[in-house]
């Protein structure tokens, strides 16, 4: 019995020996280090820019302000009561007094002063009658620095004004509708429009969009039409904004006009006999938002394990009853992350809704889909588009507002997802 | 390469590297059968030539060697065992294993003729023998060779030789007849003499038995081979049969 | 390994492929196979890695399907109907032949849901509770789970769930079950215990098995087909059907003696 011995000629000659190796663990270790020390630095850069953004905003959300009334308040007492003590019709009495016949007349069609609120009337009053105007503004790394200085100009240069260190985001901010006075502006409005248009744009691409995802997943075949489909979604998720604006407005805004101004349901808002509502806006983010969520959930169905397919369809379950009970449920927290990311995009969208309409200017919340509307960003965007610096702060604050409703708004979806994926 | 048999016993080399060391086991077993063949070989020649010479004192060593043949045997068996409880063998590797643990124990049992011969030369004690031997030392002789080339076709796996070692049974059943019908003759002349010859009737039952467990090898063999178990038949078989229906 | 196959009473055939092809694409991975499944037998199909053991086996159910561009030439026999034929439905083939998974895959529900799931979409009308509880019992993990039959599916250990997704195979109450490596990701004891549970299922249902543990093949089927690559086209076929016994004590083709004695190389 001839095995052929390991050791003969060949087999020694393909041996490596020892001396063959360089292990030269050092500089294998070295340059692995330079690698990471690269990435550190990125992620550092990263999150130096980060911080700068928000520090910078929020140096400019407070800060000390000059502040001078056109109409001082003590000469609006009427007999005796104070401003801050008026009720509600003698605050109306007072603004009708104080502002023009046709300014009046155009506050009380927006909205009835007998429906207005004591505190919105008294916010009016403020804003239209005492008129606080700011001189000027500082930020908050100066106020804080060079207080003395500030002190010392406002005294020569605006003796009539009064210094006051100003938190620019507030509950009054919150709270406040909208006006042309920094020192009144509020962003109630907005917000509201936000939600509004969130809601409805939820709505529209939510059930769209997994119900696409679905066809395209689990039933859709390879052919060339379907991949036509697949590359067109995947192409539209990265059409500019303004486009879906524009269609918004051809499509929404116009030839749908008696849809989404409420004509043809008989309901049409006194301030808007047009398309350019919470509707119109809602369906332009949705169809913005739906190749997003198209995508993500396909992506979440597509991680579905093929073994729990197979589990369903080998005890003879069809397909709908394998995608009813098994796909969608294990794939909702994906197709909820993904929903998560579509809002946090929409939310924070300017351009369509300036194209489709956002008013820049009103002053009472939307009440119904067929309000008029304005959101946060379009809010903020017509601040930061204003020379004086006090609306730069405001728009600082409102920044300020949008990314904590962003969170909110998020952690609210990442709780939902966690409730789902954790049952089991 | 492994060694691999065909039917015909010749050898033919095939590329595969799967299972080396079982290989190189199975083959440690064959060699060790070997081995425990020869032992047997041996003694059956030594307790015939201790008889014809007389020699009590080679006898008694044959009980020296029935006691290494045993321990052989169970050291076979043992590496059998520890084959069959790791390397889990199926088909052919399975029938070796199996057929092997039969193989040594007819050689154990035949190392036990010998014995009982080397037993009978010493129960003898100083009587001398009925007569000198002839025919005896032939069917030793004529069954050891068996023996041997029933190992040889174990080792190759050769069916062919296998089977043509079991008709040569013949031979040593003439024999025995012969060496039975020598000693009624004494027996039927002289009674006294019946003793005598029952022990060497012995010898040669004993040695007429050595050539039937060498059949059992050959047809251990076969089916090492084929997977086909069946009883090679001898002559002497077609005798009993015949007997049987008459 | 002696499965004391009842010779006397002749099994009937369950399943037969006359010629059955499988291809994917235009690669052929299964052909020319011609084999018999027996009622109330296990039937084995034993082979190298890549020779299309689990094809063939997910052929009998129409589980390949489920892989685009596959497809099959040839006939699949069942109860005297060809599983191929345009007529069939395949989703009530597959409730007819169950399968159970190389991996266990128990839905992500309760244990109870798990088998209670299939017997739902089927109509089932019956009483639920009985169902599961026969079922587990029939897979012998009643005992193991009854007071916990709220709990997770995934909660269990490896063997537990491989034996979950038995019962619930069996919840459908199917003639024939496909069973695809059951126990390759289990430790030994948990394969024996499934291996004597095949046993037992034997009494009621007809069981296929595909493994690449031999003597797991020898130890719990009666017979056993043999698939290897044949050299001609590349593509898998059966070599050798025939009782077990005979195909694991002396096999009839030389790659099957090769490949049961591990010198398949």
């Amino acid at each position: 019995m001839k095995f052929s011995t390991p050791g003969s000629t060949q087999e020694s000659e393909l041996k490596a020996g020892l001396s063959d190796y360089n292990l030269d663990i050092l500089s294998r270790k070295r340059a692995g280090l330079i690698w990471r020390l690269i990435f550190q630095a990125s992620t550092i850069v990263g999150i130096i820019a980060l911080m700068i953004l928000i520090l910078n905003i929020i140096n400019s959300a407070y800060g000390y302000t000059a502040l001078k009334a056109k109409v001082d308040p003590d000469t609006l007492a009427v007999e005796g009561v104070p401003l801050e003590e008026q009720n509600h019709g003698q605050l109306v009495a007072v603004l009708q007094s104080h502002i023009s016949g046709p300014a009046y007349k155009k506050l009380d069609n927006e909205k009835p002063f007998s429906e207005r609120s004591e505190a919105d009337v008294r916010a009016l009053v403020i804003a239209r009658v005492v008129r606080l105007q700011v001189e000027k503004t500082w930020n908050l790394w100066d106020s804080l620095s060079k207080s003395g200085e500030i002190n010392t100009e406002v005294a020569r240069d605006y003796p009539d004004a009064e210094l006051r260190f100003t938190s620019w985001l507030n509950s009054d901010f919150i709270n406040r509708p909208q006006t042309s006075e920094p020192v009144t502006a509020g962003i109630r409005t907005a917000i509201y429009g936000s939600l509004w248009t969130i809601l409805f744009t939820v709505l529209v691409a939510f059930p769209i969009g997994v119900g696409a995802a679905i066809y395209l997943e689990e039933y859709a075949t390879d052919t060339w039409i379907n991949r036509l489909i697949q590359t067109n979604i995947n192409n539209l998720a990265g059409v500019p904004s303004i486009v879906y604006g524009i269609l918004g407005l051809a499509i929404f805004v116009r030839a749908l006009e008696p849809l989404t101004s409420g004509q043809i349901f008989g309901i049409v808002d006194p301030t808007t006999a047009n398309g350019r509502t919470v509707l119109s806006a809602g369906l332009t983010l949705g169809i913005l938002v739906l190749p997003l969520i198209i995508i993500n959930a396909q992506e979440a169905i597509r991680a579905v394990p093929v073994s729990l397919r197979r589990a369903s369809y080998g005890i003879g379950a069809t397909k709908w009853q394998t995608t009813w009970s098994h796909v969608l449920p294990n794939s909702i927290p994906g197709i909820l992350t993904g929903t998560i990311l579509a809002i946090s995009r929409a939310i924070g969208e300017t351009a369509p809704l300036v194209v489709v309409g956002a008013s820049t200017a009103i002053s009472f919340d939307p009440a119904s889909p067929f309000s008029k509307f304005t959101t946060l960003p379009i809010q903020i965007y017509q601040w930061t588009s204003r020379p004086q610096d006090e609306f730069r702060a405001l728009a600082a604050a409102a920044i300020l507002v949008l990314l904590m409703l962003l969170l909110t708004l998020n952690a609210a979806a990442i709780l939902l997802r966690n409730r789902y994926s954790g049952r089991f | 390469m492994m060694r691999i048999y065909n039917k015909k016993g010749i050898q033919e080399q095939r590329e595969t590297m799967a299972r080396k060391t079982f290989e190189n086991e199975l083959q440690k077993v064959k060699d060790a059968v070997l081995v425990l063949g020869s032992m047997v070989e041996q003694s059956i020649l030594d307790s015939v030539a201790a008889l014809k010479k007389r020699d009590l004192k080679a006898s008694e060593r044959i009980f020296e060697q029935d006691k290494q043949i045993n321990q052989k045997r169970f050291d076979i068996e043992n590496q059998l065992m520890i084959l069959i409880a790791t390397q889990q063998p199926m088909a052919h590797d399975l029938r070796l294993l199996a057929s092997t643990m039969e193989i040594i124990s007819e050689l154990e049992r035949m190392g036990d003729y010998a014995k009982g011969i080397a037993n009978i030369n010493l129960r003898m004690g100083d009587q001398p023998l009925l007569k000198p031997l002839i025919d005896i030392p032939r069917m030793a002789q004529k069954g050891v060779d068996m023996l041997h080339r029933a190992l040889t076709a174990f080792t190759k796996e050769d069916v062919e030789l296998a089977k043509s070692i079991p008709v040569e049974d013949d031979e040593v059943d003439a024999l025995y007849n012969q060496v039975y019908r020598e000693l009624m003759t004494f027996v039927i002349q002289d009674p006294k003499t019946m003793e005598r010859a029952n022990w060497l009737l012995w010898v040669a039952h004993n040695l007429e038995r050595v050539a039937d467990r060498v059949t059992n090898i050959c047809e251990r063999t076969v089916f090492i081979a084929t997977g086909v178990m069946a009883e090679i038949k001898s002559t002497d078989d077609e005798f009993w049969e015949r007997q049987k229906k008459e | 390994m002696q499965q004391n196959i009842e010779t006397t009473e002749k099994p009937e055939l369950v399943i037969e492929t006359r010629n059955l092809n499988i291809f994917y694409n235009d690669f052929r991975a299964v052909s020319n196979v011609n084999m018999s499944v027996k009622r109330h037998r296990i039937t084995a199909i034993i082979g190298p890695s890549g020779c299309g053991k689990t094809t063939l086996l997910r052929s009998f159910n129409r589980m390949n399907e489920l892989v685009p561009g596959s497809h099959a030439e040839g006939e699949v026999i069942f109860d005297g109907q060809n599983l191929y034929d345009p007529m069939v439905d395949p989703v009530e083939v597959r409730y007819r032949i169950g399968m159970v998974f190389q991996i266990a895959n128990p839905f992500p529900k309760s244990i109870y849901e798990n088998i209670a799931w299939g017997a739902r979409i089927h109509g089932y009308r019956g009483r639920m509770d009985g169902l599961v509880e026969s079922c587990l019992r029939q897979a012998a993990l009643w005992d193991e789970v009854k007071d916990k039959l709220n709990q997770s599916g995934l909660a269990l250990s490896g063997g537990q769930q491989q034996r979950l997704c038995i019962a619930r195979a069996l919840a459908v109450q199917p003639e024939v079950i496909l069973m695809d490596e059951p126990a390759s990701a289990l430790d030994p004891i948990a394969t024996l215990k499934i291996e004597e549970l095949i046993q037992e299922l034997k009494k009621n249902y007809t069981i296929v098995i595909v493994t690449h543990n031999m003597q797991q093949a020898a130890r719990v089927s009666d017979y056993t087909a043999m698939m290897m690559l044949s050299d001609a086209q590349r593509a898998g076929t059966v070599i050798e059907y025939n009782e077990t016994n005979i195909i694991f004590t002396r096999p009839q083709d030389k790659r099957t003696e090769d490949y049961v004695t591990g010198r398949f190389g």
